[in-house]
């Protein structure tokens, strides 16, 4: 390494350093806690070193119960064991209940466990809780990655769809998908003409124009986001407006709605497609109209032969921008729309929050990223140049 | 430039330094709203006077990611928190809960079924449907009128979620309240009790917070809401003219747990038996209509007078919410609910 | 005719952007508690409310704190970085500048969630520190994209001739290149700030109500009760942005006289 390179090396290190640890290490971590099951084997060694040899047909040897009832007892007041309750419950709902069953009889029963047990907990009787408990001995699983695309494993390990009641995640992935496309098609339709007018002003006016366009830029998605929520309400500014001009006679229900989110996610959007719109038709200038027009061809061929050809990769980059950051929405859906109207983004902080799952968040993390992988190595094929375009 | 950076830097460290170098206070935390500001002056700040701990409180709306959290990775900022009935019971079981320490805390003055291994009964707390009279003189009286859009138009508001949801679900469906759990507990009574909700989906708004409904209420977002019967009461208090349907109540016990792994864990449970001694009640009782699970005051004919909102005054007209149900099927019923919702 | 309704259509796309901020300042400045127009007076009341109650002034400060400290840090980090990519060729330049720019990337809820779960362990959640690691870790990007454009128009015979002189290559840096590439310092900067001060998502996943930034309250309210001082929070948030804006515009022209004066010469 040259002495030169060695500098560069030292002065890109600390940064490097920075984003290695606080950015691609927590990333990689997620993505790990993604398949990684390592509840059961903490809880119940040894019941899982026993079940290791049984085949799984019929009922496990007597030894199994012996061990179950040590590895209970060892972990009486540490919380290996809730997790392993919550983690299998996630597998089969009831296992928790039975578990928690077993520990609470435990306290009054005498060995050999493998009388004892069956008598006081029927549900150990069956194979299926102990097929659970050897299939989650694995290190590693694939369930949360299968649950995030509504599969799910079955007692004796084969792969199933989860009962329809209970199937969300293809449905949200492909709700996710429309929804930012819509956001998408919407911005470039408001945008073009809107950047092809700016971009014909002269130099001063266009300036005062894009003012109008980089102050919302630059106003947080927050202040944005509550501007169409107190818009939007009931009894707020656009229903007295509606009702006053008497245009309705009732109030709409206009917040809490898919609609909310679309008008919303647009306003929120719209500049990320103007921008580069805008410094494309301003670079392109109307020479070229002007050109094709002296040569006889009518406006409209002029438009389509041209001038959009032309203006393409402003279209292209305005319109990767919107729709990556749609795809990751979370705070503008969550406030202006009903549960009907939410985004894989909302399941995620679900996940975190309110049900202690963080297999099932780093599963559905670990998709989205994936899927926003695809769509960027897909862009790039198509839109040269997108590295260095910034997307806020 | 460089002048500025060191004085911003400098501003930083003296801003950022003193949250860090000093011990922190006994941390309470509860479900906010009007209870937790009559907590505050009577039970928080009364302990800080006759103890000499500086107390502090926090707020959260019953998640208890965080709290796992913060005891599985040993980073412990709370000490005393208020859960629900169910998930004290499995906050106890897997080990996020200390035992309360009976030999601190008097476990003969609660009514009954209001101690456990992990917690001690607060409050009695309960939620039913209410709606503002000025604008709906004659609103629903009942779940199935709730459900009825027909006979009443508007938007309804319940809680997200299926805890109380499901409930008042089958008993629009005619389900008898004796009854409710039995039926709940069947495949069958689950899908009725989601079919009844179909009806009614088109006309629902989701809250999260209990401030939210009475603020749907109020800036007329919402016609008819579901919501914790407190804030109702606090809500005409100060001048609103709602309807508090008592024939629609689901109620239970909010418990005070002591954080696994509190640094401060002798502290705590002298707290909570400070908290839960009749004469600070008493005094919180005369400015919010607690049920304080303490037997004598909650016993009190004075108070029971002086506060027809108390919940447990209300019980015969109520659903007790079953623990053990919901301990049971909660999670399977939870999985289920964000489905249908989410569709 | 086209011509007329592209100018129609163009205002009415550019009203649609504007008027619901606009919107927001007479609702802040209501006398009444329901947030509809027309207002039926005007009051200062929620600003004295805002300027009155802890929880919004702690945010505020929280937000100065992890805004301040984030500018500062992600520029430094951020520009010295960005010299050390423009200075050599090395090998694994591209790899080291995508790394680089993943956060830009990589959806914000996958950033916000991971941290969560990562910092949780190293009990870097539930403080501010946190919070300003995460926020240089999205702002960084900004600052080096800002530098690096500002760099490449920079002349490296004007380093190498100081260097030549006998200047320190720290000195040299210091008295030659940042003042030609200050622009750039200075527009990533500002970017690095208003990253800061705007961001929500991440703030949601690793703040508990000690450390809440004023987004993160405005949030919280949004949710809880929707008191009017929400809207005057708002109103302080967008004078804010505006002050950034006219600073990060006025920067930028600067930056543009320089280069085209360079050119000249």
């Amino acid at each position: 390494m040259s002495k030169k390179s060695r500098i560069s090396w030292l002065l890109i290190a600390p940064l490097l350093a920075l984003v290695v640890a606080g950015f691609i290490l927590p990333i990689g971590y997620t993505m790990v806690k993604a398949v990684k099951n390592p509840e059961v084997t903490a809880a119940l060694p040894r019941t899982v070193m026993v079940l290791d040899a049984w085949d799984g047909q019929g009922m496990p040897p007597d030894s199994a119960w012996d061990a179950l009832a040590d590895d209970i007892e060892e972990s009486r007041r540490g919380r290996e064991f809730g997790a392993m309750t919550r983690r299998l419950n996630f597998e089969m709902n009831g296992a928790r209940s039975v578990l928690m069953q077993t520990r609470r009889a435990l306290g009054s029963l005498e060995p050999p466990y493998a009388q004892s047990l069956p008598v006081a907990v029927p549900e150990l009787a069956t194979p299926e809780i102990w097929q659970l408990i050897k299939n989650n001995s694995n290190p590693f699983t694939a369930s949360f990655l299968l649950r995030a695309v509504d599969l799910q494993f079955t007692p004796d390990g084969r792969i199933e769809a989860v009962p329809p009641g209970t199937a969300i995640f293809l449905d949200l992935f492909k709700r996710t998908f429309w929804i930012s496309i819509w956001v998408t098609v919407i911005c470039v339709v408001l945008a073009y003409p809107t950047a092809y007018y700016i971009s014909s002003l002269s130099n001063r006016a266009a300036s005062y124009a894009m003012l109008l366009v980089l102050v919302p830029f630059w106003t947080s998605i927050l202040v944005r986001t509550t501007a169409w929520f107190i818009l939007l309400q009931r009894e707020g500014p656009i229903n007295a407006g509606l009702q006053a001009a008497q245009i309705t006679s009732e109030p709409l229900q206009l917040i809490f709605t898919r609609f909310a989110v679309y008008v919303a996610m647009v306003h929120v959007l719209l500049p990320f497609q103007i921008l580069p719109l805008y410094s494309v038709m301003k670079r392109q200038g109307t020479s070229m109209l002007r050109a094709a027009a002296s040569l006889g061809a009518p406006p409209w061929r002029q438009f389509l032969l041209v001038y959009l050809p032309l203006t393409m990769p402003g279209v292209a980059a305005g319109a990767v921008i919107v729709f990556m950051l749609s795809v990751g929405f979370y705070v503008t859906p969550a406030l202006v729309g009903g549960l009907q109207d939410q985004m894989i983004s909302y399941y995620i902080a679900f996940f975190t929050n309110q049900s202690i799952n963080f297999g099932m968040v780093a599963a559905l993390s670990l998709l989205l990223l994936v899927f926003t992988g695809a769509l960027i190595l897909i862009a790039r094929r198509f839109v040269p140049g997108l590295g260095s375009l910034k997307a806020g | 430039m460089k002048k500025t950076l060191t004085l911003a830097a400098a501003a930083l460290m003296a801003l950022t330094l003193p949250n860090v170098s000093v011990a922190r206070d006994l941390t309470i935390v509860g479900f906010g709203g009007g209870y937790q500001d009559s907590a505050r002056e009577h039970l928080f700040e009364g302990y800080e006077a006759a103890s000499g701990t500086a107390v502090s409180d926090d707020v959260y709306n019953g998640e208890m990611a965080k709290l796992y959290g913060m005891v599985e990775t040993g980073n412990v900022t709370y000490d005393i928190i208020m859960v629900e009935a169910p998930e004290l019971v499995r906050g106890c079981e897997d080990g996020i809960f200390a035992p309360i320490d009976y030999e601190v805390v008097d476990g003969s003055k609660f009514i009954e079924g209001a101690t456990h291994e992990c917690g001690v009964g607060g409050t009695g707390w309960g939620a039913a449907m209410f709606f503002d009279k000025a604008k709906h003189p004659n609103g629903p009286t009942t779940y199935a009128e709730f459900w009825d859009v027909e006979a009443f138009p508007g938007v309804r508001a319940l809680r997200t979620g299926p805890k109380m949801t499901l409930e008042a679900a089958l008993m629009a469906d005619g389900v008898a309240k004796a009854d409710v759990y039995d039926v709940l507990a069947t495949d069958e009574g689950v899908e009725r009790a989601f079919a009844k909700l179909d009806e009614i989906k088109d006309h629902l708004v989701w809250w999260k917070s209990g401030a939210q409904p009475l603020q749907l209420v109020g800036s007329g977002e919402v016609d008819y809401a579901f919501a914790y019967t407190g804030r109702i009461i606090r809500a005409n208090g100060e001048g609103a003219d709602y309807q508090l349907n008592w024939s629609t109540l689901l109620y239970s016990i909010d418990y005070w747990a002591v954080v696994s792994g509190s640094p401060m864990m002798d502290e705590a449970m002298k707290m909570v038996e400070w908290i839960t001694s009749p004469e600070p009640l008493r005094a919180q009782a005369a400015v919010w209509p607690i049920s304080p699970a303490n037997a004598e005051v909650n016993a009190d004919p004075a108070l029971q007078a002086a506060n027809p909102g108390m919940v447990l005054n209300h019980s015969d007209e109520g659903l007790f919410i079953s623990t053990e149900f919901w301990i049971a099927h909660g999670d399977e019923l939870q999985a289920k609910f964000t489905s249908w919702a989410a569709q | 005719m086209t011509r007329i309704f592209v100018t129609v259509f163009a205002w009415a796309v550019l009203f649609f952007l504007v008027a619901p901020l606009l919107v927001i300042f007479p609702l802040s400045f209501s006398s009444g508690e329901i947030l509809t127009l027309p207002v039926p007076g005007y009051s200062l009341r929620w600003y004295e409310d805002f300027f009155l109650t802890e929880r919004w002034l702690d945010a505020t400060k929280n937000s100065f704190i992890v805004g301040i400290a984030t500018m500062i840090i992600a520029t430094v980090l951020g520009t010295t970085a960005a010299y050390g990519i423009n200075l050599t060729n090395f090998r694994g330049k591209t790899v080291v500048l995508a790394l680089l720019s993943l956060p830009m990337v990589v959806p914000l809820i996958v950033t916000a969630a991971s941290m969560y779960l990562a910092f949780s362990v190293v009990g870097l959640a539930n403080s501010l520190w946190g919070l300003i690691v995460a926020h240089t870790i999205i702002a960084t990007p900004y600052v080096l994209i800002t530098v690096l454009a500002s760099l490449q128009t920079f002349d490296p015979n004007l380093m190498r001739g100081a260097l030549s002189l006998g200047a320190r290559p720290v000195t040299a840096f210091r008295e030659v290149v940042l003042p030609l590439i200050m622009p750039g310092v200075a527009a990533g900067a500002i970017f690095a700030f208003a990253t800061s001060f705007d961001e929500l998502v991440i703030a949601i996943f690793i703040t508990s109500p000690g450390e809440f930034t004023l987004p993160r309250q405005m949030f919280a309210g949004l949710r809880e009760f929707i008191s009017p001082t929400i809207t005057a929070a708002a109103v302080i948030m967008i004078l804010l942005s505006f002050i950034l804006l006219f600073i990060s515009e006025a920067v930028r022209r600067r930056g543009e006289r320089l280069t085209a004066g360079k050119v000249k010469q």
